[in-house]
């Protein structure tokens, strides 16, 4: 391949070799666009659990309870009992484990949602550590409680008072904003997790539902390889047995409901189709560039050049228009994905994960989490895509360029 | 008889289905000739030069070109052979458009591995030969037909050929250029020795060769 003719062929008919790039870096940009959308999704869909430290949760539904009074399990996360969780625990592929025991709390003269809380982990609700609004995090064997903000500006708790939760006292020594942390495993009350247990433990009303012992808790979260936790998931439930709810970025990429996120097999598709009416516009224009040229390779077998070198010739000349048109096509699919990272995704967090008493305020509403979707073209992405057009470029011009070859060079001895 | 020249075509037959254009033509040019070939229109002399240059091959007979029989020889091997001993010039110039005069004067050594610095010089060498020096970054279009000819006559010599096949080379030209352009390939003719076998219509230019040969109805009569 001779590099200078490559060259001049591109510049002095660059209007040409431009329309015939550019149906290909629409194609390119399309397949880029959709497939940033559908990791931006995926990546979307990690946050609500990521923010709380973990990449599954777990819980188990259960019975209503007969009577709301006193401290009662949630009919979505009932007892978890120590020797599973044990279980779970030596599952391949599982990092680490966080637990927490989430109570509604039912007082004569006021209903709330408590959850006991490890005070160090870095998975679970412990990262509330890093949300304190007012006054300070739990310390150690110290039983005391935290409220959160918006809680405890409608009741008009305030730091140092002592909150009565089913008989037992707790001083308030901080004020969270759960909010701006997390979605998931929101309470009114956080207690150290002891204490919880102690309320669970003292309770008939939840023993008589689920039967529960110190160390068993009802909400795990857990933090697994990335590569495992599909496969995680069945077999969670095959210890918990079928009641137990699995949450996992695949089951929140669900409840987004984008056609992006419910099918890889959508994106694949849909960058197929592009790709392929992209080539066969390349091929089209390209094809007839050439055709135009028949005299010109005429010429060039003259003067004694071979199928080969002609072959080679025109191979490099579709290479270079697609690699140009790839560029082009990587370049537009920036722009558009950054204009594309401005959008809003909310995702639903399901009731049972954050589960309120329905006639407690907010009870009954669906909770989002709002985000910007985390648009980007990752750099596999945009080298594979480059790297596509120019397979696309090499193909397309050998398949041209044997066709063409084929013609006589006496041909060129005719005139027009 | 055959191998003496540098070139002989021996009993050439072509046809193109049913039609007969050659019907066994014998010719031969001896190293350093001159020979012109004259003809009605259609009487097959443009076809001649194909067969005898290896562009085409001939439906019968045999051509061997500097001691070559290259009538057996298949395409790649005729192309490897005409870029090491041929040299052409057609009646509509064929220059790539977007090539400069000395990169289309070195287009037949673009696929040979010599360096592109030395393959400039040789193109540039060839077209201050021609007096073509000034011109020579100019693209086609933006030469006057007589030095598009003789662009294309610097290509022709670029890769020293033994003979050059000139198909009515002065035919798109007017008469003065035409004039001009005979000139030249005497003078190449008479200083370099370069072998030429040449079409033309024009009965003031195909006196001034070595040989005049005459053709009619697909063979040749004087
Ligand atoms: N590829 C081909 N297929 C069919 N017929 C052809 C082909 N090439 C040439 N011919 C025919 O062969 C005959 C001789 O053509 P050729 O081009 O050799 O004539 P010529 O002597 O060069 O004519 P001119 O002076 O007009 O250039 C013509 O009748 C032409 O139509
Ligand atoms: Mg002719």
């Amino acid at each position: 391949m001779n590099l200078r003719y490559t060259v001049k062929e591109l510049y002095y008919q660059r209007r040409r070799a431009m329309v015939a790039a550019f149906g290909l870096s629409i194609g390119i940009a399309l397949l880029i666009i959709l497939n940033a959308l559908s990791i931006a999704y995926r990546q979307a869909a990690q946050i609500p659990l990521k923010e709380i430290g973990a990449d599954i949760t777990v819980q188990r539904a259960g019975d209503v309870p007969q009577e709301l009074s006193g401290a009662v399990f949630p009919c979505s996360a009932v007892t978890l009992k120590k020797d599973e969780l044990e279980k779970v625990g030596s599952l391949p592929g599982i990092k680490g484990m966080g637990r927490a025991l989430l109570l509604w709390v039912f007082d004569p003269e006021r209903a709330w949602v408590v959850l006991g809380i490890e005070r160090e982990n870095s998975i679970g609700p412990a990262v509330l550590r890093y949300s304190v609004a007012d006054g300070r995090f739990l310390e150690a064997e110290k039983s005391e409680a935290l409220v959160e903000v918006a809680y405890a500006r409608q009741f008009g708790i305030k730091l140092g008072d002592s909150l009565s939760i089913s008989g037992r006292e707790f001083p308030v020594v901080g004020l969270v904003d759960a909010s701006r942390a997390t979605k998931i495993a929101v309470a009114n009350v956080y207690l150290p997790l002891k204490d919880a247990e102690a309320l669970a433990v003292a309770s008939k009303q939840l023993q008589s539902v689920s039967p529960y012992a110190a160390g068993d808790v009802n909400l795990v979260f857990i933090k697994a390889d990335q590569d495992q936790i599909a496969s995680l998931s069945p077999a969670m439930k095959k210890i918990l047995g079928e009641k137990a709810a699995v949450a996992t970025p695949d089951s929140f990429l669900k409840l987004l409901g984008s056609l992006f996120a419910l099918s890889d097999k959508f994106t694949l598709a849909a960058s197929l189709i592009a790709i392929v009416v992209a080539i066969l516009i390349a091929f089209k224009t390209m094809a007839g560039n050439i055709a135009e040229r028949a005299r010109e390779i005429g010429v060039l077998k003259a003067v004694g050049w071979t199928n080969r070198n002609v072959v080679f010739q025109l191979i490099g000349e579709a290479v270079a228009q697609c690699l140009i048109a790839g560029i082009l096509g990587l370049c537009l699919a920036i722009v558009v994905s950054f204009g594309l990272s401005f959008m809003n995704v909310s995702i639903p967090i399901p009731w049972e994960m954050s589960p309120t008493p329905h006639f407690l305020p907010g009870g009954g509403d669906q909770i989002f989490k709002t985000l910007r979707l985390p648009v980007t073209v990752p750099w596999s992405l945009a080298v594979f895509a480059v790297l596509l057009s120019v397979v696309i470029g090499g193909m397309t011009g050998g398949l041209l360029g044997r066709h063409i070859a084929k013609i006589k060079p006496s041909e060129v001895l005719r005139h027009d | 008889m055959i191998n003496s020249g540098i070139l002989s075509g021996v009993d050439l037959r072509k046809s193109y289905g049913s039609l007969e254009v050659l019907k066994g033509v014998s010719l031969a040019v001896d190293p350093g000739e001159f020979v012109c070939l004259v003809g009605k229109s259609g009487c097959g002399k443009t076809t001649l030069l194909s067969l005898l240059s290896g562009l085409e091959k001939p439906t019968q007979g045999r051509v061997s070109l500097d001691g070559k029989e290259i009538t057996s020889s298949s395409e790649d091997e005729l192309a490897l052979f005409r870029r090491e001993n041929v040299g052409f010039i057609f009646q509509s110039f064929n220059l790539i458009p977007t090539l400069s005069a000395w990169e289309n004067v070195a287009l037949p050594l673009f696929p040979m591995k010599i360096p592109q610095e030395q393959q400039r010089q040789r193109a540039m060498e060839m077209l201050e030969k021609l007096e073509l020096g000034h011109r020579t970054g100019h693209l086609p279009s933006a030469l006057s037909g007589g030095e598009k000819q003789r662009v294309a006559i610097a290509r022709a010599l670029v890769n020293r050929p033994k003979i050059i096949f000139a198909d009515e080379p002065t035919g798109n030209l007017d008469s003065a250029t035409g004039e001009a352009i005979m000139s030249i390939l005497r003078r190449l003719n008479d200083e370099d020795g370069v072998a030429i076998l040449m079409v033309t219509h024009e009965a003031d230019l195909a006196k001034q060769a070595d040989r005049l040969v005459r053709m009619k109805d697909g063979e040749i009569v004087a």
